[in-house]
């Protein structure tokens, strides 16, 4: 498979050397040239190109026409729903991934946005880390309302 | 009409206070309470203070019931956003985006959402203004189209509006004389001292550029 990611930082690279050791193609575009040097280092088999993946050209002269899949993983919600709303509605990318970085802005990541899964980092760790916590004990709840929620 | 501005920018305060002086309700949302101390005392509209992304803060602004909507934050990925679920999410009839980038522009403009690049057009009109021309293009409808003014070449006086008229290349649109601008009728006739206003198909402005120098 092709997959193109969006954001080469600490999450982009990490994922690119995931999916180059399952034996994907992998291109990454960066914006940060700092982070060059380190994603050539993690992602060694990545094509890694400088530039912004909000940039129609850079993301056509990447290769976002051949992409299986497109992951939009910038620390930036903006930039994401961006670079989703271009990969499915002006490059027809089958499958777009995007990583929500503030939970509160997870309503926006929606097919109307070009997001097929949104990945809310924030919000499976909070869930995952109050599952590892007890329940405290059983409380006596307050009378039940008779109108119901239906639920 | 009822506008929701997101941002408060100079094009922000500027587009509030117009709109609210010709009479429209305007609400304005910006994050930053500074920002919004700049909107004049005379301002009548809404103020909210919030994050133009939001959902609360939307939701406050009423933007369900807007029947327009500006995206004029200095943020182009935040415009883009803001302006396609205002449109696709909440309904706005009518949302402009302001964008710098002029590559993305275009772009936006295919996929629905009304850009105003302010790079673009500063860019146009400075080079109009540095190299005089006779033609004054005043704005480009879609990507084919351009409107154009022009002062009526003395050739021209007395003939009718339809000698400069070329079906599916160019048209006079309307004139401006004696302070009065009006739309003409085929038979019409130009008098000295007209201005044009036409729009010319793209490709075609150099036969206009031939047909006003005859």
């Amino acid at each position: 498979m092709r997959i193109m990611i969006i954001g080469g930082g600490a999450v982009g690279s990490y994922l690119a050397g995931l999916l180059l050791q399952q034996g994907h193609h992998v291109t990454i575009i960066e914006i940060r040239e700092t982070a060059m040097a380190t994603l050539r280092l993690t992602a060694p088999g990545a094509q890694c190109l400088l530039g912004s993946g909000t940039d129609p050209e850079l993301l056509e002269a990447a290769g976002v026409h051949l992409a299986d899949t497109v992951v939009a993983v910038t620390g930036t919600d903006e930039t994401n729903l961006v670079i989703t709303s271009l990969a499915r509605f002006a490059f027809d990318a089958p499958r777009v991934v995007a990583r929500v970085n503030n939970p509160h802005n997870s309503w926006m990541f929606t097919p109307t946005m070009g997001v097929d899964f949104a990945l809310n980092q924030a919000d499976l760790l909070a869930h995952l880390i109050a599952e590892t916590i007890p329940s405290p004990p059983a409380q006596r709840l307050s009378e039940p309302s008779t109108g119901g929620d239906g639920g | 009409m009822r506008v929701l501005i997101l941002g408060c920018s100079r094009i922000g305060v500027g587009l509030a206070q117009r709109l609210d002086l010709a009479g429209h309700t305007v609400t304005i949302v910006d994050p930053e309470p500074a920002a919004l101390a700049r909107l004049p005392a005379s301002f009548g509209g809404r103020q909210l203070s919030g994050h133009v992304l939001d959902r609360r803060v939307l939701e406050e602004a009423s933007i369900e019931h807007q029947d327009a909507l500006a995206a004029v934050t200095p943020n182009d990925d935040v415009n883009i956003v803001a302006a396609r679920l205002a449109r696709l999410a909440f309904h706005v009839p009518r949302v402009v985006a302001r964008l710098y980038s002029p590559r993305a522009a275009t772009l936006y403009q295919q996929l629905g959402i009304q850009t105003v690049c302010t790079t673009t057009w500063g860019i146009n009109r400075i080079t109009e203004l540095l190299s005089y021309a006779e033609l004054e293009p005043v704005a480009s409808i879609g990507t084919g189209v351009e409107l154009l003014d022009a002062p009526l070449p003395p050739l021209l006086v007395g003939r009718p509006v339809s000698a400069l008229a070329r079906p599916g290349e160019l048209q006079v649109v309307a004139i401006s004389r004696d302070g009065r601008t009006f739309l003409p009728h085929p038979e019409s006739r130009f008098e000295s001292g007209d201005r044009l206003h036409l729009v010319v198909a793209a490709g075609a402005t150099d036969h206009l550029v031939d047909l006003l120098r005859h």
